[in-house]
């Protein structure tokens, strides 16, 4: 039995195709993880990084915002960071990660905007996508599996030699299993070999088992389908065709038109709309009266109903009622947009049960909470953050409590 | 229609083809064949190209299913039980088709293997000597082998085999005349040893060389079968079958 491995290995290995193929799609994998691995590296760095120079701001605020112990100022003035740290699978598949901000600095003015105003500076990042493992796994790895498995049988008929195999082979089944099983079982090791090292590098622990499982079964899934087209008995030429287009409809077209048609089925308006939207009815706020500003606003935080009458020109009490009504003015559409990016995401989900390409991207990037579900969680903690943030000022500005550097020092801190 | 000579040992015959017909399509290319090669037999089965030849191999090796009549491969049915068949027949194809990327030794012990056999060096070097190999081509990539050169190995595999029934497709088609005699006395030795030879051939003079009997496919029928032993005159067979055969 152990002969029978050594010989199959020997004949698969002096293959022109076998060694360059397993030595690319190693070195795909590895040069991925190592992509992964060094962008996560930078986030976390960023991360690092922000939270001493987060220091320096304040003192510099401090020193200069709170001279005159204005709350409002303080508030104006100071960035607070929020970061969304990576998980540890994330270097496998970065996701909405490069799309989607992984660290905001809010204030407590209006956050919509704020939220969304990076989908400006960073759109063009989406269009050619990540390279990264899941991108590997999804997309080259077919590719080059289909390499190797398209002439499994029909290179032996060709060749002529399937007459003696059938008559030589005691045990036929054995034998084409164990062929497939070295070739896949190679393929799949030297796609999940750097990242298995990637896991242990960044920490993911057992962890790492998930997305070798999910490995396992995408390129068991192109195994059978490789198997599927041998048996119309096709020429090697004509199975590669077929596996290749198969790849091409399976993994780009198919998954493409569906993204059309779900775009079209669920319409969502950008995010920077909601930004633009919302900035317009913050700045509506400069020509409406402070009294029916601060009406509006009085009904949503009753408990500052007896706040001293704003009178004269600017006061900070006008200024952050209107931010907040701003946010409320357009909470209508973010509520819109935030459900129909899920309800796209739904329905990617439900494409996904027909389409394993789809699946496989799907699953890996909740594994690795790079997905949409994580992005709108951080800006579920974001929002939260920001309420905090947006409350811990009010009693100072509308109550006009004294505030200096104790009280600014006491505001809440992100948490992760 | 012509029923089958009997054999020398016509009670256990080890390959029997009995009224054997089979058809490819609406065309029928086997007709009522019979046939029987005994232990210690070699049995030349002689024809034109599409006489029916290769068929009644295939059929043989169970790849082809007759559509009435009977085969046997060691009393076994080689269709129905085909596993089975195959451990007890070793198969020499007309056009040997071995790894290229594998030396002699190398496709030897995979083929072996497959067999469930384990062959050490020194058994597959006495066979690669029975078959004629020289030694300093055994440990070279059989991609720069001729035809008759892998021919040998695979003679070399048949012989390692030592089951009791030999097919032979065109065995001596690549070989020289030097090659074809040293193959026509293994098989005088593996007959010796009990094998029974079934052999499918374009080479009448050959084959009344080394066979016990010889029969003449035409047309998917055996139309006459001989045995060269008698003393009948195969240059006047030749005349009539051979240039049909040679066709």
């Amino acid at each position: 039995m152990t002969a029978l491995w050594r010989h199959e290995l020997r004949i698969f290995l002096r293959q022109r195709i076998a060694l360059p193929a397993l030595l690319l799609m190693l070195a795909l994998s590895a040069a991925s993880v190592w992509a992964g691995l060094a962008e996560v590296s930078r986030q976390n760095a960023v991360i690092e990084r922000i939270q001493p120079q987060q220091a320096e701001d304040h003192a510099a605020v401090a020193g200069h915002a709170l001279r005159d112990r204005d709350p409002g100022n303080a508030a104006y003035y100071t960035f607070y960071a929020t970061w969304d740290r990576p998980s540890s699978l994330a270097f496998a598949a970065l996701g909405q990660r490069d799309v989607a901000p992984y660290l905001l600095r809010v204030r407590a003015l209006a956050l919509e905007s704020q939220i969304h105003e990076s989908e400006n500076y960073n759109a063009e990042l989406a269009l050619p996508g990540r390279f990264d493992w899941a991108f590997v796994l999804t997309f080259l790895a077919p590719l080059i599996l289909i390499v190797l498995l398209h002439d499994l049988f029909s290179a032996e008929r060709e060749a002529g030699r399937l007459r003696l195999l059938r008559v030589m082979a005691h045990d036929r089944r054995g034998w084409w299993l164990r062929r497939i099983a070295l070739r896949a079982g190679l393929l799949l090791a030297a796609l999940i070999v750097p990242v298995v090292i990637g896991g242990l590098i960044g920490g993911a622990g057992l962890a790492i088992l998930g997305l070798v499982g999910i490995a396992a079964l995408y390129i068991g899934f192109w195994v059978l389908l490789c198997l599927l087209v041998s048996r119309f008995k096709l020429g090697s030429i004509a199975n590669a065709a077929t596996l290749a287009a198969t790849w091409l409809v399976l993994t780009l077209v198919l998954p493409a038109l569906a993204l059309l048609l779900i775009n079209a089925a669920v319409p969502v308006r950008q995010g920077v709309e909601l930004t633009l939207a919302q900035r317009e009815a913050v700045h509506g706020g400069w020509d409406k009266t402070k009294q029916e500003t601060l009406q509006a606003f009085l009904n949503h935080y009753p408990q500052y109903r007896d706040t001293r009458p704003v009178e004269g020109g600017f006061h900070w009490k006008w200024y952050y009622a209107f931010q907040h009504l701003g946010d409320l003015s357009v909470a209508e559409q973010a509520a819109a947009y935030r459900s129909g990016l899920e309800a796209r995401d739904a329905w990617t989900r439900r494409l996904a049960i027909v389409l394993p390409p789809l699946a496989t991207q799907v699953t890996i990037h909740r594994l690795a909470e790079t997905d949409l579900a994580a992005q709108l969680a951080y800006q579920d903690r974001i929002r939260t953050y920001h309420r905090q943030l947006r409350e811990f000022y009010y009693p100072y500005i509308f109550d006009e409590r004294p505030f200096g550097p104790e009280e600014f020092k006491a505001a809440p801190r992100w948490s992760e | 229609m012509k029923r089958a000579m009997t054999s020398p040992d016509s009670a256990q015959p080890l390959i029997l083809v009995d009224q054997v017909s089979l058809d490819r399509g609406n065309r029928r290319v086997l007709d009522q064949v019979s046939l029987t090669v005994a232990a210690g037999e070699i049995y030349a089965l002689l024809g034109g190209n599409g006489a029916g030849k290769s068929t009644t191999l295939s059929a043989l090796l169970g790849f082809l299913r007759p559509a009435s009549g009977a085969l046997e491969v060691a009393g076994i049915d080689p269709v129905s039980q085909h596993d089975q068949a195959c451990a007890r027949i070793a198969y020499l194809p007309e056009n040997v088709a071995l790894y290229d990327q594998l030396t002699a030794c190398e496709n030897i012990a995979y083929f072996m293997a497959l067999a469930g056999a384990e062959p050490d060096r020194a058994s597959m070097d006495r066979a690669l000597d029975a078959a004629g190999l020289q030694v300093e081509a055994r440990d070279r990539r059989v991609s720069g082998f001729s035809k008759g050169m892998r021919q040998k190995v695979a003679i070399a595999m048949a012989v390692l085999r030592d089951v009791p029934v030999l097919l032979l497709d065109e065995p001596t088609s690549g070989l020289d005349p030097r090659a074809t005699a040293d193959f026509n006395a293994l098989l005088a030795r593996l007959k010796a040893r009990g094998t029974a030879i079934l052999m499918v051939t374009h080479d009448l003079l050959g084959a009344a060389d080394c066979a016990d009997r010889i029969g003449f496919l035409a047309s998917g029928r055996i139309v006459e079968e001989v045995r060269p032993a008698d003393g009948i005159d195969v240059l006047a067979l030749h005349h009539r079958y051979g240039e049909a055969a040679a066709a």
